[in-house]
């Protein structure tokens, strides 16, 4: 099932998705990318319903490439994640609303500091130090209030993370085999193998 | 999931009622409709469809359509389906079966489940056949008047797409189609996964249907990026055959079809029946002497299974 | 105590425009002719409505389409098929021709896609090359070219017998010889009053009367249709395809 990570430490956020795409028992894709770039600072990790995520993730990432493209700067972590949240909250309440649960994770280079917020398709959003999404986050919620430290480096951080990640596929039955792991900080996005 | 968001959609419905009864009264008739026009005629100013008056027209549609939940329900829309395809270094393989059942009747042995979009698209079908035929035959009229504005053949990137954010807007509605349209286009051999809950993914191999976990049983195991033409083709017979066997709602007989760089090729018709007493034959390159059967591999070797005499 | 009776609940009316009228179709192609029959039979549950119903009815001197399931929407469907064909014979002063109103038939089913015609329809007639064809749809619209077709309450019966005798499936030909491709007109003719006449007798939804609908390509002689006991020609011209119908009487019990 989908598990979605991620968590911020000194001047970054590290976040993870797993990347099955799946369609009853069946894995009809291995190698999916979960996880989008929607500015140079700015990362989307997105699940939940099948078709509405992606079509919400491309919309999200269109608008806010189109902020960029029209103010010539990107939205800041803040604003983009008010806005996303928005987005939702007022599909919630259309015909067809969007089931997306979000983790939105961001380096404000304007103040230099990492910024994650942790969104539901309600339209619900946290600020939070780390967050997680799908059963995954039943395991990683505690182990990540046991072991997590703001003022991490970043190779703390990627330990942290392996241990959640860690956890989940030792404790959950229908845990996912990979994950992608992307990490922001002031000098943008960048994958990282685990 | 989200059940009270769900609670809103009927009342919400009225509205859209309230147009289609707008719609049906001036009965949607177009100067189109006086001509041919292809016989999509009626799609020149959009889709109008018919929608009951009903507070949620897809539960209607549910309970009036759907054979899963209600064995008698009357309107049996034909279903079960076993569908590859996958890429490789020569190509697109795409092979299906040819079986539709209608609950528990096989209401046809003799169906075209690869739907020909145009000379190098293919789309495959599985789910509700209208659905499938209807909508891909609609991509191709799409896929040419691309063509003549642009002077260039679309991807089959975004073949795929219109297709998903087509099908994607009519999620709720009912529809049911999990197709693989596969083609060859300036990025080289693709397939694209597109179903009705507007999932699109691309890759290098699927299969779709109630069959698809016996193929890609066979399928995953066989596959490599550098096979030969003839290997590729006779693991694509192979695994639809597989699902044959295995699953009740698939079988018949296998089509298979080849993409290359200049386009789609239909390479045969193979009963099932015969695949598993003779296989496809010796003049075709590729497949094992004999037929694929377990028991007619097997005959006369070591088995704890006596077998049974062929009728 | 507020007075309970004088609140109005909004309440769910079960909504049922279906019925299942019974019967049966059938339709075999040959090289160069067309068999499109169907019983009279109208019948709901266990009461029957008419003995005289048709279910199967001339589009143009080429077409013949046979309708089977709901009646109310069989017969307004038919009604629109044969209004649109109508309009296309003003716009192009020729007749559509069959390949073109089986995908017709498929976009105006598709239409009620989310509301559909409870109807099984099968098309026989003859194509632009002059050979005999059948299309088949399912109630939304898929469809399909076949030399063959039962569809209705008895299909279970009828279907597997036209596979053996049509296909000959499950048939050895005898050493050295080979099944034809395509029966002559008498043969398929005794196969569908057989098919009919066995399906009476074992599916009490069909029976009454027979109606076989016979189109010849354009240019092919009369033979095997000469000296049919109560043959009526139905076309408007002798220089074109040919459409003729029998009846039949089946057992009425």
């Amino acid at each position: 099932m989908e598990c979605s990570f991620a968590l911020t430490g000194k001047d970054y956020v590290l976040v993870a998705a797993d990347t099955t795409s799946a369609r009853s028992i069946i894995k009809m894709k291995i190698d999916e990318d979960k996880i989008k770039t929607l500015s140079p600072h700015l990362l989307m990790a997105y699940s939940g319903e099948p078709g509405d995520t992606v079509q919400f993730a491309e919309y999200i990432e269109r608008n806010i490439r189109l902020y960029h493209i029209r103010n010539l700067y990107p939205l800041r972590p803040q604003s983009a994640a008010a806005w996303i949240r928005r987005s939702l909250a007022e599909s919630l309440r259309s015909r067809h609303p969007y089931s997306v649960n979000l983790l939105v994770g961001g380096f404000d280079t304007a103040d230099q500091s990492p910024h994650l917020y942790w969104i539901d398709y309600l339209g619900t959003m946290a600020t939070v130090p780390y967050a997680a999404h799908g059963y995954g986050s039943y395991f990683a919620s505690s182990l990540l209030d046991r072991y997590h430290n703001p003022d991490g480096t970043l190779e703390e951080g990627l330990a942290t993370l392996r241990r959640a990640i860690d956890e989940t596929s030792k404790r959950l039955i229908v845990a996912p085999g990979k994950y992608m792991v992307k990490v922001v900080d002031k000098d943008g996005i960048r994958e990282i193998e685990l | 999931m989200n059940s009270f968001a769900s609670r809103f959609i009927a009342s919400s419905a009225e509205n859209e009622i309230r147009q289609a009864k707008a719609m049906a009264e001036e009965e949607g008739l177009t100067d189109a409709m006086w001509g041919s026009d292809a016989g999509f005629g009626s799609l020149v100013t959009g889709h109008a469809f018919n929608v009951p008056a009903v507070p949620d027209p897809s539960a209607f549609l549910r309970l009036h359509t759907d054979d899963h939940a209600d064995p008698n329900c009357k309107i049996k829309i034909q279903h079960g389906t076993t569908t590859l395809a996958f890429r490789y270094k020569g190509g697109v393989i795409v092979a299906v079966d040819s079986r539709a059942t209608a609950g528990s009747y096989i209401a046809s042995g003799t169906v075209k489940k690869v739907i020909e979009i145009n000379p190098y698209l293919l789309g495959t079908m599985a789910g509700g056949a209208a659905d499938c035929q209807y909508w891909e035959t609609y991509l191709g009229i799409q896929c040419r008047l691309h063509e003549l504005r642009n002077k260039e053949r679309i991807s089959v990137s975004a073949a795929s797409k219109y297709l998903s954010n087509l099908v994607y807007s009519y999620k709720g509605m009912g529809l049911s189609m999990g197709t693989m349209i596969c083609g060859w286009d300036k990025t080289g051999p693709a397939v694209f996964y597109v179903d009705s809950d507007g999932t699109r993914l691309k890759g290098d191999l699927f299969s779709v249907g109630s069959g698809s976990t016996f193929a890609y049983g066979v399928l995953d195991q066989g596959y490599s990026w550098d096979m030969s033409d003839e290997e590729a083709q006779e693991l694509g017979r192979r695994s639809i055959y597989a699902a044959g066997h295995r699953d009740a709602f698939s079988g018949n007989t296998i089509n298979l079809y080849h993409v290359q760089e200049d386009g789609w090729k239909f390479i045969g018709n193979y009963d099932v029946t015969k695949m598993h007493y003779e296989g496809p034959g010796p003049d075709v390159p590729g497949a094992p002497v004999g037929g694929y059967g377990y028991d007619v591999r097997t005959h006369g070797r070591f088995s704890v299974l006596p077998t049974a005499v062929p009728a | 105590m507020p007075n309970m009776s004088a609140i109005v609940h909004p309440q769910q009316r079960h909504f049922n425009p279906y019925a299942e009228n019974g019967g049966t179709i059938l339709a075999i192609a040959g090289a160069d002719f067309t068999v499109i029959a169907g019983d009279t039979r109208q019948s709901e549950g266990y009461s029957i409505q008419t003995r005289y119903a048709p279910k199967v009815f001339r589009l143009t001197d080429r077409a013949v389409l046979a309708v089977n399931g709901f009646a109310a929407d069989g017969n307004m469907f038919v009604k629109k098929v044969k209004q649109r064909l109508e309009w296309y014979k003003h716009a192009h002063a020729k007749d559509m021709p069959l390949r073109a109103i089986a995908r017709l038939i498929q976009t105006m089913l598709y239409a009620q896609r989310f509301f559909p015609y409870y109807v099984y329809n099968i098309l026989g007639g003859i194509e632009e090359d002059g050979s005999g064809a059948v299309y088949s749809f399912d109630p939304v619209g898929s469809y399909e070219r076949e030399a063959c077709r039962a569809a209705g309450a008895a299909q279970s019966l009828v279907q597997p017998f036209l596979d053996n005798q049509i296909y000959f499936k499950n048939q050895t030909a005898a050493p050295g010889r080979s099944h034809p491709s395509h029966l002559p007109l008498p043969d398929v003719l005794s196969i569908v009053v057989d098919s009919f006449t066995s399906a009476t007798e074992r599916h009490i939804e069909v029976g009454d009367g027979l109606e076989i609908y016979i189109v010849l390509a354009k240019g092919r002689s009369l033979q095997g249709v000469e000296g049919l006991h109560g043959l009526r020609e139905l076309s408007t011209q002798e220089d074109g395809e040919r459409v003729f119908v029998l009846q039949r009487d089946l057992k009425k019990d």
